[in-house]
């Protein structure tokens, strides 16, 4: 009985081991487990033994019968994982979804800037969005009946002061801040001001009444015109990410003096001349110019002690250029197959 | 403003070396910004000159012609309607591809069933004039298949300026300004226009009379008579110049007034002296208009006036509104045989107002407005006179020369600032950053009209009339001069040196990026930007009071008048631009809401008055099919903003917070035991109004706040590792749908002190709960300073079931 049991516990074995589809492996396992299987036969015989036999085989066979049940599942574990892994697993599959959210391009475009700017050991600063007619236009040397003061370029406030003017404007540019930030932080100062602004304009594919610059400041003793011209080069590079060529044009500006306009070269053409810049080779990027010693008097600082230069830059224009994007218009409208694709 | 090369050469020497796009750049580069550099010779691209060959009738149609025609190289048939036309007549033909001065463009084409391949201009089509009558007929001889624009000889160049970047200048509103900074920067000769004295001077015949009631409105006011005028047509000459700069020839006396003033900047104003003689005279008067008197204007509009409008007047009524526009009653007609010239200085600030107030600007009144030289007077009027005696050779001064000012003391005539200002050398070398040759700067100032007298360290500097009314006062100016015309771009870029400091850090710039990649992030939600405007219909809409808003003076549109004082508004509006496309909307937008009651923030330096209040939101929006989903989504995003920070968040129930709420489905958000802000679940019954075909809320948050709450949480300590185990029960039960769960989490943390943390981990209502029931869970834990037994745990829950049972009438659910 003990023979019989350890020579089909062999056969078995080495039938396994021979096996090489989960078919047979099945048809193996009825044959010899099955309820008529060999095997349960033999097992069946072992209930007519002596007591003292049954003790010593039935211990074997049943560790046997269990090595056998253990075998067969290894098996059939190695035949169906080979099986998986060979033809049934499409890995091109996706995943499962995991939503996504979108930040504004301006958001994104103005968080580089400021990242920037930080690096260069420029503040970022705040100011009011709806400004006093003071801050907006005659701390910034831009007197009454001054063109840019002009009720077609500028939201005024419904509302009047107390000497019956109104007062009150939507600022229409990013300047203010130098005013505030040189009354706040004095000189020396470096700082730069992104934010909202607003001209009275009819909108198009190309004009907003609402649109975003950023303000820059930096002031300190003996600050030249070759140092603006040093410092916005650098800048520009950094913004574009590669060395830029800068052309410095004439340009007027009430609150600098002198008045300049920079351009780049083209970053499309390389300077060559293409319709993005009107066959020039050079695109408009900043109103820049020395602070205006009225200005610093307004800001509270000594202008025979110290100097400065301010910039300004609009981000609608640069984030329009990043992406090709061609209508103004889409910045706030809204629309999700916009906003969806930044 | 168009500016033409050749009148340029009048008045300065261009080196032959210097090509047309050569000195607009030139311009750009020193001076003023030029949008574009324009041949002539471009205006008339493919048209030529052709010779009629011969002339049939168009079989279809009466009034058309078949005309065969000779362009030189082939021969064309073209259809005409024109009926002055003979064969051997030479005419402009434009051929096809050629875009006419109209924007019109010729194509080949079948006219009623005959082909035509080109047209015959008439002279309007061709922008030479008003006449359409028929087909411009070409003096001969002429030669066939020459472009129109070499057989009208119009080799000018053009130039356009950018008006905005001369806004400063009143001397560069003129050909005669533009070529002295010409000179300037080319470093060539400036040829000055001189006159004889004698020119404004004669017997006088008759006797004109003038007053000016106030020179700061009118600083100078200079006339003469002039008889033996004869009205034609201008030399082709003077047609052409005006023509090339945009300007419509009109007739002799009209065209040599606006060519004085192109050429000189200067607007003069021609009157027919016959319509305002009076029986005792010549007299002019000018003073403030009457309020609600009238006079009609050159464009036949009848223009009420009052007491801020200067009128040019023969003593009786309005002859002119000054410095803006003449008026009817006295224009130059085809009758006219005497004139009184004018050429007077208005104050820019009067003329302004006056342009504003009427809202008439002309070619006039912007020169004016940049405040004017009043010398530049009577170097106008000469060239005026010198311009007239040329061109109608009889006339004659007849007048005494009217020259009236305000006589000032100490000679600054005109109140003119001509300094001298002290220009310092070495603070002009510390400013520009390098080392520009004395004589070098001495040179560009005076080639620019200042006179400048030198000593080693310093220069002092008289400023030119034409740049003291407003232009030039300091230091700085000079330094702008001196700059540009030798050249930005010569200048080398030196970085500054400067101390390290490090930049002070804003905490709200640093939270709102940290905010908007939570809520972009995690969140999924995608960042809108909306106006700062709202409109009456969509408040309306909304049931919002929109009494106290402010609102804009001047809107643009009907929808954008007032000053939004919530983002909710704009936001909803996002929900319906995008509600087609899809199911499940979730945006967010930090901006800025507008009181009209005062804030913190000072208007000026004096510290006179407030702005108004100005506060940052951040907005929460989520639109889709369910009110709960919708609802609870907007929830959960606080949670997560919340907890990202380490705050804790609660909403409170509240009954009122906006009229277009639901006024059940309403909270405040409470964080860190702070109202910040509200969640709102839109009242479904407005939506058909707003056009919405989805559930909305909206949460607001005032930022500043939400700020402050993490900056007092930012610096909390770390706390110890726990010593001894937790033990975590879990407890569910159901009670009345009244009971608010705050209520119930506020009773459980507070019942002993061993129960540490409290969280809801399910909530159910309906099914077999019954109405008006929900069934809620938590998990509790439990933990002191040192190991609790699970005897001693079991005690307290079953302790604070019996609580929950006394005070919520709950009922505990069995697992």
């Amino acid at each position: 009985m003990k023979d019989k049991l350890k020579k089909i516990q062999q056969e078995i074995l080495n039938q396994i081991a021979k096996i090489k589809n989960i078919d047979s492996l099945c048809d193996l396992e009825i044959k010899y487990l099955g309820r008529k299987g060999e095997l349960t036969k033999i097992l069946r015989m072992i209930a007519d033994l002596s007591v003292k036999e049954k003790a010593a085989i039935g211990t074997l066979a049943n560790n046997i019968k269990r090595e056998i049940q253990k075998e067969i599942s290894r098996k059939k574990d190695i035949l169906s994982s080979s099986l998986k892994s060979g033809t049934k697993t499409d890995v091109t599959l996706p995943g499962g979804k995991i939503a996504r959210g979108h930040i504004h391009p301006i958001t994104q475009v103005q968080n580089d800037l400021e990242d920037l700017f930080s690096s260069l050991g420029f503040m970022v600063l705040d100011g009011p969005e709806l400004e006093s007619d003071y801050y907006n236009f005659g701390a910034l040397n831009i007197p009454a009946f001054h063109p840019a003061r002009d009720i077609q370029d500028t939201f005024y406030i419904d509302k009047k002061n107390e000497a019956g003017k109104y007062d009150l404007v939507m600022r229409t540019h990013t300047s203010p801040v130098q005013i505030r930030a040189m009354k706040e932080f004095g000189a020396p100062l470096r700082c730069v001001a992104p934010g909202r602004t607003f001209r009275s304009e009819a909108i198009d594919a190309s004009h907003e009444h609402t649109f975003y610059q950023l303000e820059g400041l930096m002031i300190s003793e003996d600050i030249s015109l070759t140092n603006l011209l040093a410092v916005l080069k650098e800048m520009l590079s950094g913004i574009f990410d590669r060395p830029v060529n800068i052309r410095v044009r004439p340009g007027y500006f009430p609150f600098v003096e002198p008045g300049l306009e920079i351009d780049v070269n083209c970053t499309i053409c390389g300077g060559k001349g293409c319709p993005s810049c009107k066959g020039s080779g050079w695109l408009e990027m900043l109103g820049a110019g020395m602070v205006h010693p009225n200005v610093l008097t307004a800001g509270g600082i000594d202008p025979d002690k110290f100097s400065g230069f301010a910039f300004g830059l609009g981000i609608n224009r640069l984030v329009m250029m990043k992406y090709g994007i061609k209508d103004i218009r889409l910045f706030q409208s809204g629309d999700l197959r916009f906003l969806e694709q930044f | 403003m168009q500016i033409s090369l050749n009148w340029f050469k009048d008045f300065v020497n261009i080196p032959k070396s210097i090509t047309p796009e050569e000195l607009g750049l030139r311009l750009t580069m020193h001076t003023v910004e030029i949008d574009g550099v324009k041949s002539q010779s471009d205006k008339y691209k493919n048209i030529v000159v052709g010779k009629i060959l011969e002339i049939k009738k168009h079989p279809n149609a009466d009034r058309l012609q078949l005309v065969k025609v000779d362009i030189g190289k082939i021969k064309l048939d073209i259809v005409c309607g024109a009926v002055n036309i003979k064969a051997g007549q030479f005419a402009p033909v434009a051929l096809a591809g050629a875009i006419l001065p109209n924007g019109i463009e010729i194509k080949e084409a079948a006219v009623r069933g005959e082909k035509s391949e080109g047209m015959l201009c008439a002279p309007d089509e061709l922008g030479l004039g008003d006449d359409h009558s028929g087909i411009l007929i070409l003096d001969q001889p002429a030669k066939i298949g020459v472009n129109l624009s070499d057989y009208l000889n119009l080799k000018d160049i053009v130039f356009a300026i950018d008006n905005k970047s001369i806004t400063h200048r009143p001397d560069l509103w003129s050909h005669y300004g533009l070529a002295r900074e010409i000179a300037a920067f080319l470093n060539t000769k400036f040829k000055p226009f001189k006159y004889n004295n004698k020119l404004l001077k004669s017997a006088p015949k008759i006797e004109l009379k003038a007053k000016v009631d106030d020179f700061t409105l009118c600083p100078r006011y200079m006339a003469v008579a002039m008889e033996g005028i004869v009205i034609a047509e201008s030399p082709q000459w003077m047609k052409e110049r005006l023509m090339a700069v945009g300007m419509r020839p009109i007739n002799n006396i009209v065209d040599i007034t606006n060519y004085v003033m192109l050429e000189m900047g200067q607007p003069l104003h021609a009157f027919d002296a016959a319509k305002i003689k009076q029986a005792d005279g010549y007299k002019i008067l000018v003073r403030r208009a009457k309020d609600g008197e009238t006079m009609e204007t050159l464009d036949s509009e009848a223009r009420k006036l009052d007491s801020e409008t200067l009128v040019i007047t023969d003593g009786r009524q309005p002859l002119a509104l000054a410095g803006v526009m003449g008026g009817l009653g006295s224009e130059i007609n085809s009758t006219t045989k005497t004139i009184i010239l004018e050429s007077a200085n208005f104050n820019f600030l009067s003329i302004r107002k006056t342009v504003q107030k009427l809202g008439l600007r002309t070619e006039s009144s912007m020169r004016f407005e940049k405040a004017l030289d009043p010398n530049l007077c009577e170097l106008a009027l000469a060239r005026a006179v010198e311009l007239i005696k040329k061109i109608i050779p009889r006339t004659k001064v007849i007048s005494n020369l009217v020259d009236l000012s305000a006589v000032k003391a100490g000679g600054n005539k005109y109140g003119l600032n001509q300094g001298p200002i002290e220009l310092d050398l070495n603070w002009l070398e510390r400013r520009m950053g390098v080392i520009i040759d004395n004589k070098k700067i001495i040179n560009i100032l005076e080639s620019l009209g200042f006179v400048v007298k030198a000593s080693k360290e310093k220069l002092e500097v008289i400023v030119p009339t034409w740049r003291a009314t407003r232009d030039i006062s300091i230091p700085e100016d000079l330094l702008e001069e001196a700059a540009r015309i030798y050249g930005y771009n010569k200048l080398a870029p030196a970085m500054p040196k400067i101390k390290m400091q490090k930049p002070c850090s804003s905490p709200e710039r640093i939270y709102e990026r940290k905010i908007k990649n939570i809520l972009a992030g995690a969140g999924v939600l995608t960042e809108v930007y909306n106006y700062s405007f709202v409109g009456e219909d969509q408040l309306k809409k909304l049931n919002i009071d929109y009494t106290a808003h402010l609102k804009i003076l001047n809107p643009i549109a009907a929808h954008q008048t007032m000053l939004r004082q919530s983002l909710a508004p704009n936001l909803i509006n996002n929900i319906k631009t995008n509600q087609a496309r899809h199911d499940l909307m979730a945006l967010f937008e930090i901006g800025n809401v507008y009181f009209s009651t005062p804030g913190n923030i000072k208007k000026d330096a004096a510290g006179n008055g407030h702005l108004p209040y100005q506060e940052r939101r951040i907005g929460i929006i989520f639109g889709g099919r369910e009110t709960a989903a919708v609802f609870g989504k907007v929830k959960s995003v606080i949670g997560l903003l919340a907890e990202s920070f380490n705050l804790t968040v609660k909403f409170n129930p509240s009954e009122t917070i906006y009229n277009w709420a639901d006024q059940q489905i309403c909270a405040f958000i409470e964080i860190e035991g702070k109202i910040i802000g509200s969640i709102v679940k839109l009242d479904s019954r407005l939506q058909a109004g707003l056009g919405l075909k989805k559930e909305v809320a909206v949460a607001e948050i005032n930022f500043n706040d939400f700020i402050n709450a993490i900056m007092k949480k930012s610096n909390r300590g770390y706390k110890e590792l726990d010593k001894y185990p937790q033990s975590a029960r879990d407890l569910a039960f159901v009670v009345n749908a009244q009971i608010l769960y705050n209520d119930i989490k506020k009773r459980i943390e507070n019942f002993d002190k061993l129960i540490k943390a409290v969280e809801l981990f399910d909530v159910y209502e309906g099914g077999q709960l019954g109405k008006d029931k929900k069934s809620l869970a938590f998990h509790i834990t439990y933990q002191a300073d040192r190991t609790l037994t699970s005897a001693e745990v079991d005690n307290l829950q079953q302790k604070l079931i019996k609580d929950l049972k006394e005070k919520f009438a709950a009922k505990i659910r069995d697992f």
